[in-house]
Parts: C-alpha cells; structure tokens; sequence
C-alpha cells in the first residue's frame, strides 16, 4: 500500500525551511539569538501544524470545486442540457462565479441584529471547514487522528444547524425563520437514526478511530456489506445532514425564495454555497470511510486517490439522487425519520449486534 | 365512458411502491448515459443556430420595387408601428434626379411580428424575413427606413391570402387571391364637390377625374370614375374625401 | 410562534406570473390566504375598442403566453357569431388540431412547472424539450414559435401541406413514448406521489359553487367539458371524451392533465384521419353587424369566454373576456387554508396560473 506521508513530509519541509533557510540565513547575518528561536523545537511544531492546516485545506478547496463542477454538469447531463460551459469542460465556472459574487455589495437588512447576523456566516463556513481536520484520508494523510474520530465529525456536524437557526433569526425576515425553524426540526428528524446507524459500526469494529474503522474493513468485509440496511439509513441521513435534495427543506427555494440564506448576499452567499459543498464532502468522506473500506483497494494507486475516488462515486450518486427526486415535505421529513428509519436503523443495531455475539466477525 | 373514470386510489394500488424511487433513478440513469454519449438536446445559441423555416416571421422586409405606396401594411397594424415616409427612388439609368415616393418606415421597437403587413400588402412588396436578432444600442436605430427594411427575400417569405366568399362556400368555388374579391370604393354622387384629392391619392392611378357636363355655371363637373382592375382596395381615396362621398362597397 | 402574514408574491418563485398570495401562517400551517391580483393588468379590454376586428387577433394572441392559439380562437369564435359567418370545414378541423397541440404545449408547460415548484428540475427540462416540437410544429406552420397569429375571423391564415402532416404524425408518435417517461419520473416516484396525494381536497359542490372549470373541475369529478357539452368547431364529430377523476386531490388534478395530453393526441389523430379537403379562409365582412356575439371554448385552463358587442363599424364597441383562471383563483383560500406552506406552490402550480388573461 503506498500512502503519502503527510506529517514526514511537513517536518521535513519545515526543518528545510526554518534550519536551512531561514536559520542559515539569520546565522550569516550574524543574529545568533533570532536563529536559534526560528530553528527550535517549538517553533517547528507550530509552523508544521499550520503547514498541515494549509495543505488539508488546499486539498479540501479542491475537491470541493471540483464537486461542485461535477453537480452542474453531471446534473446538466442528467437533465438532457450542457451544464457549465467556462473554460474546459466548464470547470472554471466556478472561479467566474467567485469573482462575480466577490464583486458584489454587502447588504445587511436594515433591522437584521447586526452581530448575529455577521457572525453567523462565519460561524457556519468555519464549523464546516473545520469537518476537514477531523477526515483522514489515507493511514499518513490526517490532520488529527483522534481515537474518538468520529464522534468529533458529527459533533462539528451537529453546529451548523443551530447556526442556521440563529441566522434565520437574526435576519429578521420570515422566509429565513421559517427555515431556520425548519432546519431545527429537520435535526431531531434524521440525526437519531444516523447515530444509531454509526453505532452499529462501533458495535461490530469497536473502535471510534477512523484508522482503525478502516484498517477492520480491510482486514475483513466493507461494512457496507454485512450492514446493508445501516449503509442505507446512513446515506439518507447524511444527504439531510448535508441539506441537499430531497431534504433540502431550510432552503427550499420554490416557497421560501433561498430559505435561511435569503438576506445573504454577495460573497456571503457564494462562500456559503461552497460551505455546502464542503459538507457534501465531509458527508460523502464519512460515507466513504464508515462504510465502503475507506482508503482500501488494489494498491498500485495511492490509498488518498482511492480515498478520493470513492467520494466522488457517492457525491455521484447524491447528484444523481437530487436529479430524480423532488423535495419532501417537513412533517414528512418528521415521518420519514421516525417511523421508516428510526425503526430500520434499530433493527441495524440488532444485526450488527447478532453478528458480532455470534462471533462472524 | 365509466371505464375512462378511474381512481387514483385505484391506480396508487396498481402502481403500488414499486421500487419506491428506482423507476426514476433508472430513467434518469439512462438520461445521463445518452446525453454523455450524444450532445444534449441544448442548442448553443450565439453559436449554433436553429434551422427557421421560409415561413418563420421576423421583422417586416421590404422590396422596395415593387412597392406601390399605398399604405395597406400602415392601417392593418395593429400595433401603429408603420407610416409611410417620402424617400428617393432607386436610381435608375437616366434618371437624374430621382422623384420621391411614399414608403414604409417601420418602428421594429413596437413591431410585434404579426406578419399581417405582408399578409394585406396588394402587391406582395411588404414580406416576412427570417431575421429576429433585432437588439441595438438606441431606440432609434429601432425605426427601419425603407432602405434599412429592403430584403431580397425567397418565394416563402411571402404571404397570401387566399379565401373564398361565404356566398360560394358551398358551391365548391376554389380559394382565390385576396385581391380577387376586393371591396371596391363607390361614389354618392351629391356629396362630391370635384376637388380631384381622390385622383392625387391613388396610388395606382386607378382614379380618373372625367367631365360629366358643365354646372350652372359653366364649369366643368368632375366626377371620379374607378378602374376596378387597377384597384388595389387601399382606401386612401375613402380617407382623403373632404367631403365623405366615397366608402368602400363590400364584395359579398 | 404568533400568527403572521407572509407574502408570497408579487415577486417570488411560486408565482408564475406576478401576484400575490397573502398567507397568514401559523408556524408551518397555512390557517388564512387572500390572492392579491392586479399586477399585469394592461387595460386589454378597453385597448381592443380601439382597434379593428382583423387586428385584435393578434392582441388576444399575448392574453396568454402559455396558451395564446385558444384565445385568437375564441376571439374569432366570437367575432363570428356576431358577424355571422361560416367557417369552411376543413379550416374548423385545422383549428381543433391547432387548439389541441396548443393544449398539449400548455399543459407541457405546467408540467415544466410544477417540477421547480416541487423541488425538482428534471421533470422541468425534459417537458420543455418535449413542448420544443410543438413550437416547431406551430413554427412551420405559421411562422411564429409563441404568439401564432393563425386564426382569421372566418378561418385559418393558410393551409397546411402534407409535409406537415406527416411531421405532425411523427412528433405525435414520439411524444406518445416521451408520455411514458414523465410517468415514470412522476407517478412512480413515491417522493412525488407523497406530497401530491390527498393534497389541498376541494370537493365538486366547492368547485361548482366558486365557478372553478377546466381541469380543476374534472379533478373534482364533476364531469364537464365545454368541449363536450357545448361543442364548437367539429368536437362532436370526433372520437373523445372528457378526461374526469374522482378524487378532488393535487393527484387527480395533475392526472386529469396528464390524460388530457393523452386525449389530445387522440383527438388529433381523429381529426388528421376525418378532414375534408377544400378552402380554409372565407372573406369576412369589412363591418360587423350591430349586435351581440358570443363564444365560449376550452381552454388548458378552463373555460374561456368573449362576449363582443358590434355597432355597426369596423371596431368592436365593447369585448369581454372571461379568464378561466380569474375564476379559478377564487377557490385558492378554500384550498390553500390548512395545508403547509410548503405545500402553497404545489397546489397553486397545479392549477396551472397564468396571470396575463387573469389581469388583462
């Protein structure tokens, strides 16, 4: 299995940076004290960890553009129509939409709270970029390697919707705090079968670490298999979670105009699509890493494009899903998440629990 | 008829949860499978064009020829967006100074391509033209002078009526030109005072003022007599009359 | 959550058009509504006495984008009665041709609608592809994609050719297969079927009462067609029948569209395989008559009507126009009341809106 070795190569490069070139640089100047600080320990530490930061996100930057370049023209295909048509095969659709949403004027509502509404933003897209930290993507690529793993994604998961709440709150504009209100009773709905869909996964790997969850996988069977009623349960719940179609009921745009995003405008708005994006990916990421083996394949490719593979397959099928399904209704959503799943995501448990005491695993 | 009633609990029974979603998974499954392999239905429009047949109505054209100024396209318009406006001639050989004759001028900013100046037009002058890319910078280059509205055009731009009269509806009379059946301008002779406006207006010169006599003063009556051949059924001596002596009398 | 009123509308995306449905809410729950109309209204009426008969045809043309061939055709329907005249048989069977693909191309685009209103875009592009063949269609047959022009008091502007005919054929047969597919998108999908079944019941005595018609009505099961029970044209003539359901929910009214499209073409095979050859245009007189005419047809919406009165010149003196969906919307309290708001869009969009003959 080949990996890339995401903390070797940032302590080297740090070392390279801060020993060879800056150290060597400040020793030659003859500032022995300022050199001896930069070539530190501690320094080293700090510089790395941001580099790690920087480099986990600028892969999650990418990935999320090219999902979004993947909807608009999987969705376009699908739809019997072109798709984005900027640059080759459309992909720099995205970037002129940044531009243009970069160049638009702040408006905040007149009797809008003022801090609430500025704060929510920042609230929500920085919670979502933060899912990135939480997700390794190969057994050297990660950013924090918790053995409470995934138990920290879904708890970073969990914030966006009181957020959204807040927002649509502090927007002091009916379309946003219907769906505010929405998005809070829409979290009660799916999030009990999601977690009991996760636990089943406990159950059988015992162990809440996504290396180990991966490494059990690869010893045995993807989970997807054996707990194939959970795999389900757990892709429903995490398009909700991700807000896409069908469940996509905070904005839902044919009666709520953009929902709960209604009064953002400009580059509020276009970070915030790319904030949904980013949960789509941290979605199709858990999907990927709970279920379908995580970075595990053949190994003459590199376990994070396996990794990486896998989440555009699911992002697919999300895509795919939001193209022949129309958008249900809130007190369905209530029904769907605790009279259909609720009671499957149960019977999960139960299996994963009879495979493990009858000792297949 | 009792058949054709049937319940949508009945039908929701018979569809049953087949599949509950999987039928249109599978149908846009295959969608995306065919517009991947094909091009998609979308035509790239600044690029691609679609394919307009003769018929298509743009904006109004003009063969400046064979127009004879009669203003048959400016009164059937509904939206007013045609007058007639006196411009040069084309030039022709040994004509110095070529003589001024009334043409349409159409304001293609009201135009709402109804097609019915090419329809009504006597000598098939006004057409349709399969140009619709009308946008400019200026309202004012919105209003098409007989020059800017010249097109050659090709025989489906143009329009013809062809009807019957609901008197030979059921003889089995075939369809026939408009201009076969025109109504015919007619004379209450008390009312005409002579003055000859009706003669000037005629764009085909199918009016002509003759001497029926001499009043009590010795002067000659004028009274216009009609070449119904040459009529083209414009109006234009109706509208002239100062004195309302003419209306049109209608075919039936 | 105290109650309050939320506007949906004049600018939003549930309203094709632009009105305005006032809900009061209480929290997700609609307990009042009151449609506020008025936005598009261009003083149509009182713009046609100013006009002669033969240029209003195009004017009623843009009463409705949707459906613009059904309104130059009860405006020469009426024109016709109040002058009298016969209209040759081969144009009446050309004109019921045209008014049912207009019908298939304005249902098409309810289709197109309701998709959005619902959350889902599919169902939107793959009825507007469909409904491009019948822009070509009318496009080669008269000239124009949208506002056709194509009636004339006392017939149609020109005949068809064979050529057409057999287009027309052949987009029939492929459109019978594409009926299929929206079948498939939309009534096998259980998400569909869950927000429209038992949707917004509006029972026949209620829809009878508020003068709802078209297929609002038949969705009530109440089974009335002016098309049947008061034919025009040549509709006797032909092998149909109304297209009624008995259920009076959201589902029985996008059921009865569906089987409307399916008649359609139906009727438009009849009609292809019965018309007579022979001239389609007879001259009408240059002044109508002093006196009254009237017409009522069906239009995709409802039923449509014009009442013209002439005195004697080449202007009407006065044109009323009953818009089908003006009387529709009176129901709209009585069925948006108790439902939720998500559930505004579907209900409104199923009974198809089109605010230009609304407003006039």
């Amino acid at each position: 299995m080949t990996s890339i070795d995401l903390w070797g190569g940032m302590d080297a490069l740090t070392n390279w940076l801060m020993d060879d070139v800056l150290g060597a640089l400040f020793n030659w100047l003859g500032l022995h004290g300022l050199a001896d600080f930069l070539m530190s320990d501690t320094l080293g530490t700090v510089i790395m960890l941001l580099l790690i930061g920087i480099f986990v996100f600028i892969v999650g930057f990418l990935v999320d553009i090219t999902m979004i370049w993947q909807e608009r023209k999987m969705l376009g295909r699908l739809m019997d129509r072109r798709g984005t048509m900027v640059g080759p095969l459309g992909y720099f659709q995205n970037i002129a939409d940044g531009l243009k949403t970069f160049l638009k004027e702040t408006i905040i509502p007149e009797n809008a709270d003022e801090g609430v509404f500025n704060l929510v933003p920042v609230l929500y897209i920085g919670t979502s970029v933060l899912l990135l930290g939480t997700l390794p993507l190969s057994t050297q690529w990660y950013m924090s390697n918790s053995e409470l793993g995934v138990l920290l994604t879904f708890a970073i998961f969990c914030i966006a919707p009181f957020v959204i709440l807040l927002g649509g709150w502090a927007s002091n504009n009916k379309y946003t705090l219907i769906g505010g209100m929405r998005a809070a009773a829409q979290i009660i709905s799916y999030e009990i079968p999601l977690f009991l869909a996760v636990v089943s996964v406990i159950i059988l790997t015992g162990s809440m670490n996504y290396g180990d969850i991966v490494a059990w996988q690869q010893a045995n069977v993807w989970l997807g298999i054996p707990l194939i009623i959970g795999f389900i349960v757990f892709f429903i719940g995490i398009i909700a979670e991700a807000e896409r179609v069908p469940f996509d009921l905070p904005e839902a745009e044919a009666e709520l105009v953009e929902g709960w995003g209604t009064e953002y405008g400009g580059f509020r708005f276009g970070l915030m699509m790319l904030t949904d994006y980013f949960r789509g990916y941290a979605g199709c990421a858990v999907v990927v890493l709970l279920f379908l083996g995580g970075w595990d394949g053949p190994g003459f490719i590199p376990e994070e494009i396996w990794f990486l593979l896998k989440a555009f397959i699911v992002f697919a099928v999300m895509i795919w899903v939001r193209g022949a399904l129309p958008r249900v209704r809130t007190d369905q959503i209530l029904s769907i998440g605790w009279k259909r799943l609720l009671p499957l995501a149960a019977i999960n448990v139960f299996i994963a629990i009879a495979l493990k005491a009858l000792g297949v695993f | 008829m009792a058949e054709a009633i049937r319940s949508n609990k009945q039908r929701s029974k018979e569809l049953g949860l087949t599949g509950f979603i999987l039928k249109p998974l599978a149908l846009t499954l295959k969608q995306t499978l065919k517009s991947t392999v094909h091009k998609p239905t979308t035509v790239l429009y600044p690029w691609e064009k679609l394919v307009l047949p003769d018929v298509y109505r743009g904006r109004p054209g003009l063969r400046f020829d064979k127009c004879i100024g009669c203003g048959v396209c400016m009164r059937i318009c509904p939206n007013r967006c045609i007058d007639m406006m006196e411009v040069d001639d084309l030039p022709k050989e040994g004509v110095e100074t070529p003589k001024k004759v009334k043409r349409p001028r159409v304001n293609v900013g009201r135009c709402m391509m109804c097609g019915y100046c090419a329809e009504y037009c006597p000598t098939d002058a006004m057409i349709v033209t399969p140009e619709y890319e009308l946008a400019s910078f200026t309202r004012g280059a919105l209003i098409y002078d007989p020059y800017q509205l010249q097109y050659d055009g090709v025989p489906g731009n143009e329009v013809h009526i062809l009807e019957v009269l609901p008197a030979e509806l059921h003889t089995g009379a075939a369809p026939r030109p408009a201009l076969e059946n025109k109504d015919l301008p007619s004379l209450e002779d008390s009312k005409c005072i002579g003055c000859t406006k009706c003669a000037k207006a005629c764009p085909v010169d199918a009016v002509e003022m003759k001497e029926m006599g001499v009043n009590e003063k010795g002067r000659p009556i004028k009274r216009p007599v009609f070449d119904n051949d040459k009529c083209v059924s414009c109006e234009n001596c109706v509208e002239v009359c100062p004195k309302s002596a003419l209306c049109m009398k209608e075919v039936q | 959550m105290a109650k309050m009123w939320i506007n949906m509308g004049p600018q939003h995306p549930m309203t094709h058009g632009l009105w305005n449905l006032r809900i009061e809410v209480d929290g997700e729950t609609v307990t009042n509504s009151e449609p506020v109309i008025g936005y598009l209204h261009r003083g149509w009426e009182k713009m046609v006495e100013d006009r002669t008969y033969p240029q209003i045809i195009p004017m009623a043309d843009r009463l409705c984008y949707g459906s613009s061939y059904t309104w130059s055709h009860v405006y020469c329907l009426a024109v016709e009665d109040l002058m009298e005249l016969e209209v040759p048989e081969r144009a009446k069977y050309i004109r019921v041709i045209a008014d049912e693909l207009q019908r298939i191309a304005s249902h098409l685009m309810w289709l197109a609608a309701i998709g959005p209103d619902l959350g889902n875009l599919t169902i939107f592009l793959y009825a507007m592809r469909e409904r491009e063949l019948f822009m070509d269609l009318f496009q080669s047959l008269c000239g124009a994609r949208m506002t056709y022009n194509y009636t004339r008091i006392g017939g149609v502007r020109n005949d068809t050719t064979p050529e057409w005919e057999r287009d027309l054929v052949r987009t029939l047969d492929f459109f019978e297969k594409r009926m299929v597919e929206y079948e498939d998108l939309v009534d096998r999908n259980v998400v569909f079927r869950m927000r429209m079944e038992g949707l917004a019941p509006l029972s026949a005595a209620d829809a009878i009462n508020l003068g709802v018609t078209g297929p609002s009505l038949r969705g009530s099961g109440v089974d009335f067609d002016v098309r049947q029970d008061d034919p025009y044209e040549v509709y006797e003539n032909l092998d149909w029948h109304p297209c009624v359901q008995p259920d009076c929910d959201v589902y029985a009214r996008y059921r009865v569209r569906m089987d409307e499209m399916r008649m359609s073409v139906q009727i438009i095979r009849d009609a292809l395989k019965k018309m007579p050859k022979g001239p389609v245009r007879v001259k009408p007189p240059r002044y109508a008559p002093e006196g009254t005419g009237m017409a009522r047809m069906e239009d995709p919406r409802g039923e449509s009507l014009m009442y013209v009165i002439g005195d004697g010149t080449e202007k009407p003196f006065r044109l009323k126009v009953r818009s089908p969906f003006f009387v529709t919307l009176s129901a709209a309290p009585v069925m948006v009341n108790g439902c939720k708001v998500a559930d505004v869009p579907s209900i409104m969009g199923m009974i198809d809106v089109c605010m230009g003959e609304t407003d006039r």
